[in-house]
Formats: C-alpha cells, sequence, structure tokens
C-alpha cells in the first residue's frame, strides 16, 4: 500500500469531484433551486422546547460545548442564535453556560446580535451569559447549580461533549426538564438517548444549521453532501465486492485509495 | 415533568427511588474493595496485539506513549499506562512519554514512569525520557514526522530532547517503532493515524476508556491499529501478561459485581414494566 | 530557493539570547502595530475581504501540498519543505490563544468580583487558586534553589504537591466518579423492552457488559477454550459483538460526519459559511 502523503491521481479526481459537488450544490441553491430536507425530529421539537419553557415562565438552559472555536462549536451557535431569536419573540429568558474563554465573547456577541434582530434589545441581559469554568467537571457542576437554581424548564445541549455530558443531562432529567441534544461524537450519544427527550446523531448535527434556517447556502451544501455520500458508499460496495473476488494484491481499489505520489 | 407517586408494586419497582439504586452500588463497590472476589484474568486478543506490538519493536527504534489523559481517567489510563511502560521495560525497549492535550498527563505518567524504572533500574535519559506536554496538536505531529528534535523542543525537565543519549541517530519519524496513543480523549487516535500511521506506516497501538473503546474497533479491524486495551479490563488483562497485577486487577474485581447489580436493576425494572403492561397500565418513566 | 534567501537575508540569526528576546519583543510590537492599523484602515467589508483572504491562503497551502504532483525519493513537491517551519509558525501562533485563553478568564472574573455579581466568590476562588498554583509551580521548578538533603521536601514542592496531587487531582477523579452512579439510575430508568428492537438491543448490551469482566468468563468457563463451542463463551460472544455488530455501524458514522465535515470545512475556506461569525445574518 502507498503512502498517504501525497494524493495519488485517484485521490485527486475523487476529492476534487466531492468537493465540486458540494459547490455546486451550493450554487445551484442559490440560484433559487428548491431542496428538500427530510424531518429531523431533534430539530423540529426545538420550537416546541422553547414553547414549553414560555407556558411554564421558566428559562431556558444552553450549552454549546466544551471545545474552543472549532465547526462544532460554530455550529452550535448557529443554532443558539436560532432558539435566542425564537425565545426572545416569546420574551422566554435563556441562559448561556460557556466552557471556553474564546467563545464566550463570540457567544455574547451573537445573542445580542439575535436579540437585536427580532426587535427586543432591551430583553438581552449580559449577566445571562455565563462563563462558567474552562476546568470540564468544574463547568458541568457549575452548569448543573445553574439549571437547579434557576430551575430551567428547558435545557439545550449543542456541540461538543464528553464526559461530564450525563452529569448535565441526568440532574436536567431529575428537575423534570425538557432536554434535547445534539453532539456528532458518537461516544455520548447513548448517554444523551437514555437522559434526553430528543437527540440529533451524528451528521444530522452538521445539517442543523441548514434545517433551521433554510439558507440556500446551507442547504445546498448539505444536498451535496449527501451525494457525497452515495458515492462514498457505492466506493465502499465496490470495495467489498473486489476484496471477496480478488487477493489484496490483485485488488486494484486498495492500490487506489492508498494514495503514494 | 416530575412522575407520578407510585401506587401499585409494579409502579413501586420501576421507580425505585435513586438514592437507593446509589446506595447499592456504593454497597458492592466497599464490598469488593474489602472482600474481594478475585477471578481470573484471560487476555484478549486486542491486548495481545499491543504486547505483540511493543515486543516486535526493533532494538534500535524508540517508542512513543502518550499520555493524553488527566486525573478524571486515571482510575482506567493510569494503569494502562503504567502497564504499557512495564512492557516496555521487561522486553527492554526505549520509550518516551509525550502529551499533546491536556497537561497534566506528563507529570501524572512521569510519576509512573520513575516508579518502575526503580523496579527494573532505568535510568532516566538513557532507557527512557519525557519529552513533555507539546502545544499544536496536527502541527506538532507534521513537524515531527520531518524532524523530531527541532519539532520537540526540550523535554519535562526543559533539557534539549537532543541532547539526551537515548535520542542519539533519532531524527525524523522513521526512528519511531511504535506509538501507543493512552487517551481519554477522543480525536487524537485520528490525528495520529491520519498524520503518522497513514503516510509513514509507523506501528500504532491505543488504550482508551472503556466508553470511547466501541468507536474505535474500525481501526482495529482495518489493522490501522495493532492492539487495544478496553478500559480498565485491558489493562488488568496487560498487567496479568506482564505479570505485574496491580491497580486495574483490583478494579476490574469492584466492575464485575457493579455490572451484575445494573443488569439486575434493569431486570427488576422490566419486570414491573411487564407486569404493569400486563394489568393494562406500562408506565412511562 | 529564492524566497529562503530574501528571508535569511531580512531576518538574520541573532547573534546573542538578548538579540533574539529583543527580536521577538519587537516582532510581537510590529504584529500589535500592524494588526490595529488594518483594524482602523479598514472597514466592515475590507476586514471580511482580509479574513476570507487570509483563511483561503492557509487552507491552500496545505490542500495544495497534498495535491500537487511530487517528484523524486520521498517524494517533495515545491511545497514539501515549508511544511515543517509552517506547521512549528501555526503551533506558536496557536499558542498564542493561551494567552488569550488566561486574559479572558482573568477579564470574565475580574468584571465578576468587580460588580460583585451573584457567585462572585467563585471568581475570588479562582484568582486565589490560579495564583497560589502559578507562584508555587513556577518557584518550584525555576527558582534553583541549593539541593536539600533527600528526606526534606522544599515548602514550594511540598505545597505545589498538597495543591496538585491533594486537592486538584482527588478532585476531578471524585467529580468523574459520580457518572457510574449516574450510569447506574440512568440505565435503571430508561432501558424498557418496549419493542423487538429495545429486546435486540438489550440482550446485545447485557452480553457486552457482562462479557467485559471477569464475572462473564467465569459463568461460562465450563466451555473448554479450545471446542468449536468455545464461541458461546461470555467474553467470546461481546467480543463477536463488538467487532462485527458494533464497528460496521461506527464505521458509517464515521463516514457521515467525515463528509459533514468536509463540507463544513470547505464552506469555512471558501468563506461560504453563514453566520454571527462570518457575516451578517441573511
Amino acid at each position: 500500500m502507498g503512502s498517504l502523503e501525497h494524493a495519488n491521481w485517484f485521490m485527486r479526481i475523487l476529492f476534487l469531484s466531492l468537493c465540486a459537488i458540494i459547490v455546486a450544490g451550493v450554487l445551484l441553491a442559490q440560484r433559487g433551486r428548491e431542496m428538500f430536507i427530510r424531518r429531523i425530529p431533534g430539530l423540529t421539537a426545538i420550537e416546541e422546547a422553547v414553547g414549553r419553557a414560555t407556558e411554564m415562565g421558566r428559562p431556558i438552559f444552553f450549552s454549546p460545548g466544551l471545545d474552543s472555536i472549532n465547526i462544532v462549536t460554530l455550529q452550535a451557535l448557529a443554532i443558539l442564535s436560532y432558539i435566542v431569536r425564537l425565545a426572545a419573540a416569546q420574551a422566554t429568558r435563556i441562559i448561556v453556560g460557556l466552557r471556553s474563554p474564546i467563545v464566550y465573547p463570540v457567544a455574547e456577541e451573537s445573542v445580542r446580535e439575535a436579540y437585536d434582530a427580532v426587535g427586543r434589545p432591551e430583553n438581552f441581559r449580559p449577566d445571562d451569559i455565563r462563563f462558567i469554568s474552562d476546568e470540564q467537571f468544574a463547568y458541568a457542576l457549575g452548569a448543573v447549580g445553574i439549571i437547579s437554581r434557576e430551575e430551567v424548564a428547558t435545557n439545550f445541549l449543542f456541540g461538543a461533549f464528553y464526559a461530564e455530558a450525563l452529569i448535565l443531562t441526568e440532574n436536567g432529567r431529575a428537575l423534570g426538564a425538557l432536554q434535547v441534544a445534539g453532539c456528532p461524537e458518537p461516544t455520548q450519544i447513548p448517554f444523551f438517548i437514555a437522559t434526553c427527550d430528543y437527540v440529533v446523531i451524528g451528521d444530522e448535527y452538521y445539517a442543523a444549521s441548514a434545517y433551521l434556517t433554510r439558507e440556500p447556502t446551507l442547504t445546498g451544501s448539505l444536498v451535496g453532501q449527501d451525494i457525497c455520500k452515495a458515492i462514498v458508499i457505492a466506493i465502499i460496495a465496490l470495495g467489498v465486492g473486489l476484496a471477496t473476488v480478488f487477493a489484496p494484491e490483485k485488488n486494484f481499489l486498495l492500490t487506489w485509495l492508498g494514495g503514494g505520489g | 415533568m416530575s412522575a407520578p407517586q407510585p401506587t401499585t408494586l409494579s409502579d413501586r419497582i420501576q421507580q425505585i427511588p435513586r438514592h437507593y439504586v446509589y446506595l447499592l452500588l456504593a454497597g458492592v463497590v466497599v464490598w469488593q474493595l474489602l472482600f474481594p472476589i478475585r477471578l481470573p484474568i484471560t487476555p484478549s486478543v486486542p491486548t495481545r496485539g499491543v504486547y505483540d506490538a511493543v515486543a516486535a519493536v526493533p532494538d534500535d527504534k524508540l517508542i512513543i506513549i502518550t499520555t493524553d489523559w488527566d486525573a478524571s481517567t486515571q482510575a482506567e489510563t493510569g494503569p494502562q499506562t503504567q502497564a504499557v511502560i512495564h512492557a516496555c521495560f521487561q522486553n527492554h525497549k526505549k520509550f518516551v512519554i509525550m502529551n499533546l492535550q491536556p497537561p497534566m498527563g506528563v507529570k501524572l505518567a512521569q510519576d509512573l514512569a520513575q516508579e518502575a524504572a526503580q523496579e527494573y533500574g532505568a535510568v532516566y535519559g538513557v532507557d527512557y525520557a519525557n519529552w513533555g506536554y507539546k502545544y499544536g496538536y496536527e502541527n506538532v505531529l507534521m513537524a515531527m514526522a520531518k524532524n523530531i528534535p527541532n519539532a520537540i523542543g526540550d523535554d519535562f525537565y526543559g533539557k534539549p530532547v537532543g541532547e539526551l543519549p537515548l535520542m542519539q541517530g533519532v531524527q525524523d519519524i522513521h526512528d519511531i517503532g511504535l506509538v501507543v496513543i493512552v487517551t481519554g480523549l477522543s480525536a487524537m487516535t485520528e490525528m495520529w493515524v491520519g498524520l503518522i500511521q497513514g503516510p509513514y506506516n509507523t506501528p500504532l497501538a491505543a488504550a482508551y476508556t472503556a466508553v470511547m473503546a466501541p468507536i474505535y474497533y474500525p481501526y482495529l479491524d482495518s489493522n490501522q491499529l495493532k492492539g487495544m486495551l478496553v478500559g480498565a479490563k485491558g489493562a488488568a488483562e496487560l498487567e496479568a501478561m506482564v505479570d505485574r497485577p496491580g491497580k486495574a486487577v483490583a478494579i476490574m474485581n469492584v466492575q464485575s459485581w457493579a455490572h451484575v447489580l445494573i443488569i439486575a436493576l434493569i431486570i427488576v425494572g422490566n419486570l414491573g414494566y411487564l407486569f404493569a403492561r400486563g394489568r393494562g397500565g406500562g408506565r412511562q418513566p | 530557493m529564492w524566497f529562503s534567501r530574501l528571508l535569511q537575508r531580512l531576518f538574520p540569526p541573532a547573534p546573542t539570547p538578548a538579540a533574539l528576546y529583543l527580536y521577538l519583543a519587537l516582532a510581537v510590537v510590529g504584529s500589535i502595530v500592524i494588526i490595529v492599523a488594518l483594524h482602523r484602515l479598514l472597514g466592515l467589508r475590507g476586514r471580511r475581504w482580509l479574513i476570507a483572504f487570509v483563511t483561503f491562503i492557509a487552507g491552500l497551502f496545505f490542500g495544495l501540498e497534498y495535491f500537487y504532483p511530487v517528484h523524486g525519493d520521498p517524494g517533495k513537491n515545491f511545497l514539501s519543505d515549508w511544511i515543517e517551519p509552517v506547521s512549528v509558525m501555526l503551533t506558536v501562533v496557536g499558542a498564542f490563544t493561551v494567552g488569550l485563553g488566561i486574559y479572558s478568564l482573568l477579564q470574565v472574573h475580574g468584571r465578576n468580583l468587580a460588580r460583585r455579581r451573584p457567585g462572585w466568590h467563585n471568581s475570588l476562588a479562582f484568582f486565589l487558586a490560579t495564583f497560589a498554583m502559578l507562584v508555587f509551580g513556577l518557584w518550584e521548578h525555576y527558582l534553583h534553589l541549593p539541593q536539600p538533603p533527600p528526606e526534606v521536601v522544599p515548602w514550594p514542592k511540598g505545597i505545589y504537591e498538597i495543591l496538585f496531587n491533594g486537592l486538584f487531582a482527588p478532585l476531578q477523579a471524585a467529580t468523574f466518579s459520580l457518572l457510574a452512579f449516574y450510569i447506574a439510575s440512568a440505565a435503571y430508568r430508561a432501558f424498557r423492552v418496549r419493542t423487538g428492537e429495545a429486546a435486540l438491543m438489550m440482550a446485545a448490551a447485557f452480553i457486552v457488559m457482562i462479557g467485559q469482566v471477569p464475572v462473564g468468563a467465569w459463568l461460562t468457563s465450563f466451555i473448554p477454550a479450545d471446542s468449536p463451542a468455545a464461541f458461546f463463551r461470555l467474553e467470546m460472544l461481546g467480543e463477536w459483538v463488538l467487532r462485527w455488530l458494533n464497528t460496521p455501524a461506527q464505521r458509517g458514522i464515521i463516514f457521515g460526519i467525515a463528509v459533514g465535515a468536509l463540507a463544513m470545512s470547505l464552506r469555512i475556506w471558501l468563506s461560504l459559511e453563514r453566520g454571527t461569525f462570518f457575516s451578517e445574518q441573511s
């Protein structure tokens, strides 16, 4: 098997094709083409969850995960912005608990802009954007303290979560909060499923910003992604067939995928 | 959304207050710590893979043990690191400890290495070393692949790594015989596989917490990982292989009966659910 | 290469350590001046354009190095020799975020203390703990006092050990240990066999849970390890579930997440991403 340090001709064609499909999806969507996205229950439940907090007159708690600024956290902040607009329109309080000091100013700005966008800048409370701690478990215990003291009605957990996830969700469940979680990390999915009412799994998470905003760029990218996945599945199927029939040294797909300059 | 008060026996079985569940679990843990029931531990195939990978390293190459863990996962990753260090010393393989995240891991691992070194008469800088915590994730690996002394700089004690006797002749990734990733963090393996194992065919083995291990079986299956320690069980198996039963064996005694308790509680809960459903109830917990 | 020679002419190696520190200080100050000047001179659109340009160039470097044809043995192209210095440079730049993180922490907790916000005592604890660890950690590591006899522990090291091994590490481990109890209560409450699929999942869970501990091996130890029926030993069944049922599912998740991450990375690289962090909301 060749080195993966540099692309061979197959990897160039494959990779550039995948990128071209995603970009083509974006361009088509920007030109007005309608694109279908299936229903994702966890994301559809967001409106219901915000409505529940409004009816009960209790606040919402949102955690964008534990990572610093990366694609997972940026996705979480996009979801936060959507939720804040819903909550602000219904005059429902939302508390954001943060772990990364670098995410803190970005989240504060994101929430402030969301309140401005719905015409409720006076409802923005800087004290509700709380940096708790940059230590994982100190953050978890601080967040649990907020959830308990404020008696939140709804818990949103979107982002990168690790071992502290169960501490957050089990305490939220004990309080009777409705919990919606989304995390691309497979390790925490079982814990979320056992303790949360709705869970967004795997790459549904990356579809969230497109699903919620229906922004053409994001929707087109999502559809392009799905086509890429179909291509990957086709290559896997071809590989399974070839590996069944041929010995490794005669399996050309194995050589092509090994890369090598 | 608080649950209604249980009225029937089947409801009560389904709603045992969680304080009693915690007390039962605490009781099992204390019981096994005080009166352990020792059961034999047989090394599994993935654990044997780790030991064999260590033994197969050529004598002129180095082993890197990455200790990307901290005190929170120390119960699993501490014994794993210790068992791997023992395997290295017993097979007379030189190794270095390093850490990409979080910084605490190198100090905790250094304590373990010093303790084991005393047992084998190993000397720091000659038989083992500690490269310390290196900030930069992928950038560190990419730089290491081309020039290790430049990328690593100073060791844990502030001395240039190029001056250590065991680093003589170690220039780039081709002088590394094996990387053992001991971690409680996601994404570390993907970095090593993508930047080191894939491009340079450097053998890789790993030790994970039990929660993480299932997601890395694909790498074991495709031979990108030569072996894998799964949680405290893997550590106990490797301790058995290196004939140094320690904390992991004690943990397995406790964990065995804790698992039995959890299974018993699940069965009890489901019995209550089935009785209630049979009576036309079927409470939603 | 001409670019390397130009850089060496413009930035010759520092002759003394003092000169090196002076160069570093000038570089930091110069960078701050340039960034502030750009921030003032460029309007909002100009700043966005600059960010998009720098993002594109940074991503293009690594992408081009991977895709550009290579020659020789080992295979290299015109960018390959730059991987190491660029990686080291990015590591240094990334290290500034540590300082940024510390600054943000001090700012946030300082504001809490100054305004006596609810929970200000936690911010006070933060400052006390931070400075205690900083002072005693640096003292223990860098202050080269005369070595005491082996049986005497220098008191800065003693205090550092109390703070680290006596307080910080056990607190972290204790909090993590809470998870064991939460797992027990969550499993007891949530796992109900409501459907056939749930029953299958439960059976698989029981096999793996018991197969992963010595009790499982003991329960089926009556089955000889070298017999055809050895597959039915609980530890073998558990291993089979993990390798043959779990692995394909995990592969599917990995592929899906990888394609999703590719799409998002592409959007960020080409500055197509939308949202507060990138541009005004559409």
